[in-house]
């Protein structure tokens, strides 16, 4: 409590400390009661302003009525005027003037009515006056539809009666009565505020002059107080103590006033430290220099005051001029400040330098301006109270155009319902809560253009209260975007309505998301019973196993397979009936994650098909194995009956021979020769059966084993014909050897037969005729086959020869045919007729061997 | 001393001509006959009514029979203790390589298949019987 000396204080405050001389109760007393007269007299005044401004309101009172009733007058006249010119001329355009007249003469009745309505006897001079207009419309009513039945005579006579005469006069009469009325008021009401005045001006002067004897006795009373000065000085300190603590708290913040022009009238250590200006230097300049260029230009300085002015405070947060030309974030309330009497004195400016004050409000800021979307901070009256430049752009406002602005003059709808929903949130959902889920709304430019938006709401309290601040992003781009996609899925679903097979696309979760009428048909379910259900409705099993490894692979994989290669499950109709599909799935990426797209394919009818073949096929070997056996069992039966007719004939003719007569060895020896041909046939057709029912395995063989095993059959043969059988190196083969001898031995055998006079000379070859086959060929000189025999050779018991010439049944290539073909070839023949003939046959190459 | 030689035989021609043919080859052959399996295995047993039948030194056995079939009859006899050291001669139409393999299984002494012509079956008979007949040393069983 020492009283340090308030060097740079405010000069109010030291006006403050001078206009208490002394402490006393009495000075106090004086000054309450020099007050107090004050007020009194400033009531007065006051009062005499409003008497005076009644006065004169009175008098313009008076006025607007007298020139009502001469309205009124003029009106009534012109009726009459137009009635008679109606009459006179019979001109329609009168009427016209006359109905303005009517009406006018109505319109200014209600108006004295309304004006006069504090005046009971104008009231009742109203009356009359509504009854006189009555009968005055009434009897002109009356000429002029007289004038328009009977003719001008008639009307001129009634015009002439004086009805209408009476009227106007007594319509005159009360209108003057009315004049008169009015103008006693106005002259009574004006005697009574010119005395009123009077007393006024009375009063003003005891007033002043009682207040300037109080004032000089307190300053005679002040004077010898003496005494109590210290006391009081000690008060002031303590006072002043506490005025610089409280100094000291507001240290962040600029505080000065300035005049009704903006002019600085007071500044603080602060706002020397804040704006970098000292006192002296600044004291008298225009506070517009601490305004950015740009904003100096725009007016802003002016604006701000004006609008202080009329909402008697204005807050703003935006950037400000240092001194040095520095720029700087500011918190700035103005105020605007009044005399007693209300004149307008000046302003006060609290500045807080926001990027100063505090380190992380910088950092926020810098974070604000940095954001890719527009940010804006919300007071809870809904007011913008922060912006950065994303904000700025996107809305097409100026930064202090939208400083103020309530929030929902640019997101019209929906920020309050956020606000509230929000605010039910803690801060950590609403942390939590991503951009991207924010709501969508649509926001409004300064142009009235409007877009979409999404926008994301997150409350921080401060000591303003709760601020929200709501980031907001132009989603234009991607409503296109989703547009496009929409646009996109319905191309897709027209690709998937034209498909052939049932589609199905399933999302992640196995749910159906969109299917075709294909789909609808296979399955029996309408459209909308299949949405959103699991594929496990129509496909019960194995499909999420196709799913996984259909998952699995790539995107290219799956669109390379085939949907004929696709799997088969087992499919269920609504109706619980169940049919074979074939499945083939291609997975999608889409923003909904992945889906899958299922070909569904119903294979009944291809499964039937399949069905039947098999069972063609089983048939058909059972019936050739059937015939296989039946030819088999026949021909080895046969030789029972045949063995005995065989043997029987042949005893017949050994013990009867030359007993009986010619005729009787003849028939024996028929009977003999038909039974040894019938057990060649028979033979040589179990030979035949024998290929297809005792043939062996296929091994891997020596070709040339076989044929040399073949010309030891025939050793015979050859021997005796002096054939020259030779051959090339033979390959190994995959073949049942013993059909492979047989096969040359038949070959060989026939060409030795059917040789001609020449030498029989037989080259057998064999030449790879691809990767898995050998050709053979077995060429002869011998008598060679007409062409048109070719096919026929190799036909069971088909001979082209008379017993006579050659024998045998014509077994023999049939048996060759046959053994080549269970091999898994085709024996051929090329000839010509005397010089000889080639039989070719592939055989299969041993594997590893090529 | 004659010579008991069993034929099982259902084809009369085949047993004519077995007769025949084996009568030329050899007088003091007494070939007995069974018309079946059945037939066949009572002979053998002695029973109602072969009460007295001689136990014969060969048994000539075809294998397609009514009622039981050769293959039977050969099992049956191979399966006896005092009957299975008889001989027997499977002569049959049949060459499948199963009913040889099966019979030779059974134990069968011989297998000969019937030849069509008279000439080869004739043949066939006169080397049964100067092997079998003639050639062959068997076990001494008494008569009983």
């Amino acid at each position: 409590m020492t009283g340090v000396p308030s060097g740079a204080d405010n000069a109010g405050g030291r006006e403050a400390v001078k206009s208490a001389p002394t402490s006393g109760r009495s000075v106090q007393i004086a000054f309450a009661s020099a007050f107090a007269i004050l007020l009194i007299t400033g009531a007065l005044a006051y009062h005499s302003m409003g008497v005076s401004s009644q006065s004169s309101h009175w008098v313009e009172h008076s006025y607007e009525v007298s020139s009502s009733l001469d309205n009124m007058m003029l009106a009534m006249t012109s009726v009459d005027a137009d009635t008679r010119g109606f009459v006179l001329t019979g001109d329609e355009t009168y009427l016209d003037s006359w109905r303005s007249g009517v009406s006018d003469l109505e319109r200014y009745a209600v108006i004295v009515r309304r004006i006069t309505s504090d005046n009971p006897n104008q009231q009742t001079h109203l009356q009359t006056i509504d009854r006189l207009i009555a009968e005055r419309i009434h009897v002109a009513e009356g000429i002029i539809a007289l004038r328009r039945t009977q003719g001008l005579d008639a009307a001129a006579q009634a015009l002439r009666t004086g009805e209408t005469q009476r009227i106007v006069t007594d319509f005159q009469q009360i209108l003057q009565t009315m004049h008169t009325e009015e103008a006693g008021l106005l002259v009574g009401r004006t005697t009574i505020a010119k005395w009123r005045l009077r007393q006024t001006k009375i009063a003003l002067i005891v007033g002043t002059a009682l207040g300037l004897l109080i004032t000089a006795v307190a300053g005679v009373g002040a004077v010898r107080n003496g005494t109590k000065r210290r006391a009081a000085e000690a008060a002031r300190r303590d006072s002043e103590d506490q005025y610089r603590t409280l100094l000291d708290e507001v240290h962040d913040y600029a505080i000065l006033m300035l005049d009704v022009t903006g002019r600085v009238m007071t500044w603080n250590s602060s706002a020397a430290r804040i704006k970098g200006y000292d006192a002296e230097q600044i004291i008298g300049e225009n506070f517009s220099c601490f305004f950015p260029h740009e904003d100096i230009e725009r007016g802003r300085p002016e604006e701000i005051l004006r609008i202080a002015r009329e909402n008697g405070r204005h807050e703003e947060q935006s950037m400000r001029l240092r001194k040095d030309g520095s720029q700087f974030a500011a918190s700035i309330t103005y105020t605007a400040l009044k005399d007693a009497t209300g004149k307008p004195r000046g302003f006060s400016e609290i500045t807080r330098d926001l990027s100063e004050t505090k380190e992380s409000g910088a950092k926020f800021r810098g974070l604000l301006e940095a954001a890719p979307d527009a940010m804006i901070v919300v007071n809870e009256r809904g007011e913008i109270v922060l912006v950065n430049l994303q904000a700025e752009k996107q809305f097409g406002y100026h930064r202090d155009e939208l400083l103020g602005k309530m929030v929902n003059s640019i997101v019209p709808r929906g920020f309050a319902e956020r606000l509230v929903a929000d605010g039910l949130r803690s801060a950590e959902d609403a942390l939590a809560q991503q951009i991207g889920t924010g709501i969508e709304l649509t926001a409004k430019r300064k142009d009235g253009s409007e877009f979409p938006i999404e926008i994301m709401l997150s409350p921080l309290r401060s000591t303003e209260g709760v601020l929200v601040t709501a980031a907001i992003r132009d989603i234009s781009v991607r409503k296109d975007a989703e547009k496009h996609m929409v646009q996109m899925e319905n191309k897709y679903r027209g690709l998937l309505e034209a498909a052939p097979d049932a589609m199905v696309v399933v999302n992640d979760a196995g749910k159906i998301v969109l299917l075709n009428l294909q789909a609808e048909t296979a399955f029996g379910y309408r459209r909308d019973e299949l949405l959103g259900q699991g594929m496990s409705n129509i496909v019960p099993a194995g499909f999420p196993e196709r799913l996984v490894a259909d998952s699995l692979r790539s995107a290219e994989d799956a669109l390379a397979q085939q949907i004929g290669t696709g799997i088969e499950l087992t499919a269920r109709r609504k109706d619980g009936s169940e049919f074979p599909i074939e499945m083939m799935l291609s997975p999608l990426a889409s923003p909904d994650g992945v889906l899958v797209t299922a070909a569904i394919r119903d294979i009944t009818a291809r499964k039937r098909s399949e069905a039947q073949l098999l069972e063609k096929v089983e048939e058909l070997n059972r019936s050739n194995e059937e015939l296989q056996q039946f030819a088999y069992i026949a021909s080895h039966d046969l030789q029972e009956p045949l063995r005995m007719v065989a043997s029987y004939t042949a005893l017949l003719a050994r013990r009867y021979k030359g007993k009986l007569d010619s005729d009787a060895d003849d028939f024996i020896a028929f009977a003999v020769d038909g039974a040894s041909r019938m057990q060649l046939l028979i033979q040589d057709l179990l030979a035949y059966s024998r290929v297809g029912l005792k043939g062996k395995e296929l091994v891997h063989t020596s070709s040339e084993d076989a044929l040399r095993q073949a010309t030891r059959n025939l050793r015979g043969a050859i021997e005796g014909s002096g054939a020259l059988v030779t051959h090339d190196q033979l390959p190994s083969v995959m073949a049942d050897e013993m059909q492979l001898t047989q096969l040359f031995q038949n070959l060989v055998g026939n060409a030795i037969k059917y040789r001609r006079a020449e030498v029989p000379r037989i080259h057998i070859t064999a030449e790879p005729n691809d990767a898995y086959k050998w050709m053979f060929s077995v060429r002869d000189n011998g008598l060679g086959i007409e062409s048109q025999y070719f096919e026929r050779i190799f036909g069971v018991f088909q001979r082209l020869h008379k017993r006579e010439e050659f024998d045998g049944t014509g077994i023999g290539l049939a048996i060759c045919k046959k053994i080549v073909e269970r091999h898994g070839g085709t024996i051929s023949v090329e000839s010509i007729l005397d010089e000889g003939s080639t039989f070719r046959f592939p055989l299969t190459v041993c594997s590893g061997q090529s | 001393m004659l010579l008991d030689v069993l034929l099982v035989e259902d084809n009369p021609g085949d047993v004519r001509l077995t007769r025949e043919t084996l009568r030329d080859a050899n007088k003091s052959i007494r070939l007995h006959l069974a018309a079946d399996g059945v037939e066949a295995m009572a002979f053998l047993r002695r029973e109602s009514p072969n009460a007295l039948a001689p136990r014969p030194v060969l048994i000539l056995l075809d294998l397609n029979l009514p009622k039981m079939d050769g293959r039977e009859v050969l099992a049956a006899v191979k399966a006896d203790i005092d009957l299975k050291t008889i001989p027997i001669v499977i002569l049959t139409t049949s060459d499948a390589d199963s009913d040889i393999t099966r019979s030779y299984q059974l134990q069968a002494n011989c297998y000969l298949t019937k030849p069509v012509r008279l000439e080869e079956f004739e043949t066939l008979v006169q080397s049964v019987n100067d092997f079998w007949l003639t050639k062959v040393k068997l076990p001494n069983v008494p008569n009983t």
